[in-house]
């Protein structure tokens, strides 16, 4: 139990770490100059590597719920930013590749992750009592 | 001290402020080291340009004639020859001109072509074939996400201001932008200082360069009012499928060339109908252009390159 445990947070960890490091490549490499979607990077890539750290650690659960809230909303600003413009702001499909795709695909993992991880610890708390 | 079995003891509540702490720290900690490295990465590449970006125009998807039986296969190449300019530009611009007639067949192909850029940001005005029948509600459909009344935009990118202005849709014989358009772009501007750079796009050229065809924007004269207090103020556009430009006090009109075929020169001719070149000559008509601003410079910087 304690072994699962310490590996799903080690992958919950590695995905963030990997979404927020390329949310911070993009913002040295160019998305700075964006208004407002380039701060919104630099914040993404900032928390998201601390979270990546503490959850790595051993830290508790809250911060895993937290890194799945910002993977989502980071999912829900890229559907934006490619259909109805986020901050005025619209970019085609996964340009830029292959960070988009990376990404993305780091977020759905973050989420899909804690979600299970979530399930798991109810349906073992369940039998338990 | 009492407990609550369902709340929290002060030890854990310690120990999650801890966590929290330490996420804020580090997550402070994390933004000075990436801003740090992005400081670093422009104080090692001074000679970088501030802002890159290229343009294409006229392609045109949906031509079928003998001055270019393949439009696709030339907007292709432009595309391919953006991708391979060595860096990756800030932004593509399409000034028009999309597709040749406007068939939701034509958005699409042009749409799903247009993703081949490498490029995080692909913009577009429309030009009068994206609009031919339904005032361009085909052509805000595919491309219009995000822009204002009839597809009009602006935005800011490296210090520099870019609006992009659609003047195909009311046209009698020249361009026309319209009383809704031209107060967008004077309450855009109000607010920015005059040192800002900026840069317009458009299909139909915004200075006269021949009124006989149409090549010219009736109302541009007050949309450039606005504009006026600016020290650099760039107009890019499409329509006449050739290289021109032109300056006019503080404002330098530039012209691009097409991916589809060429026009003749202003006058030569009855009409601005597609030119048949001889075989083989048909590229060095063609072509796509490189934009560049570097912070401080008054002028854009441009490089014209026919189709290879």
């Amino acid at each position: 139990m304690k072994a699962a445990n310490l590996a799903a947070g080690t992958a919950i960890s590695a995905s963030v770490a990997v979404s927020g490091i390329l949310h911070a490549y993009l913002y040295v490499n160019g998305y700075r100059d964006v208004p407002t979607i380039g701060s919104a990077f630099l914040l993404q890539g900032s928390v998201f590597c601390a979270l990546a750290v503490l959850i790595l650690v051993g830290g508790p659960a809250w911060l895993r719920l937290a890194a799945a809230a910002g993977a989502a909303a980071s999912l829900v600003a890229f559907g934006l930013s490619r259909t109805i413009g986020l901050f005025g702001f619209i970019e085609t499909g996964w340009q830029p590749a292959p960070y988009a795709q990376i990404s993305v695909a780091a977020e759905v993992l973050t989420v899909a992750l804690v979600v299970a991880t979530v399930v798991r610890r109810r349906s073992s708390v369940r039998h338990e009592t | 001290m009492s407990v609550d079995p369902q709340g929290m003891t002060r030890r854990q509540l310690i120990r999650h402020s801890a966590w929290f702490g330490a996420a804020v720290a580090l997550t402070v900690a994390g933004g000075e080291v990436i801003s740090h490295v992005a400081g670093s990465a422009d104080a090692t590449q001074p000679a970088r340009p501030t802002l890159r970006f290229a343009q294409i125009s006229d392609s045109h998807i949906g031509f079928n004639g003998p001055a270019n039986p393949n439009v696709a296969d030339t907007f292709s190449h432009a595309i391919g020859q953006i991708n391979s300019l060595g860096y990756t530009p800030d932004f593509v611009i399409h000034t028009g001109d999309l597709t040749h007639l406007a068939t939701p067949a034509q958005f699409d192909q042009v749409k799903q072509m247009l993703t081949e850029l490498n490029t995080p940001h692909v913009f577009t005005v429309p030009g009068e074939h994206d609009s031919t029948d339904d005032a361009g509600q085909k052509y805000r459909q595919a491309f219009g996400a995000g822009t204002r009344g009839d597809g009009w935009y602006s935005f800011d990118v490296a210090g520099v201001h870019v609006i992009g202005l659609v003047n195909t849709l009311h046209l009698q014989k020249l361009g026309h932008l319209g009383t809704d358009q031209l107060e967008f772009v004077e309450k855009d501007v109000a607010g920015l200082s005059s040192d800002t750079p900026i840069i317009v796009f458009s299909h139909i050229p915004l200075f006269a360069m021949y009124p006989d065809w149409g090549w010219g924007t009736d109302d541009a004269a007050q949309a450039l009012s606005y504009l006026k207090r600016f020290a650099s103020v760039t107009c890019l556009n499409g329509h006449v499928h050739q290289l021109f430009s032109k300056t006019e006090g503080n404002v330098t009109f530039y012209s691009g060339t097409t991916t589809a075929y060429p026009l003749p020169a202003p006058g030569q001719g009855p009409a601005p109908k597609p030119m048949t070149l001889p075989a083989g000559k048909l590229r060095d008509a063609l072509g796509i252009r490189e934009v560049s601003y570097a912070k401080g410079q008054q002028a854009l910087a441009l490089k014209d390159q026919k189709l290879t």
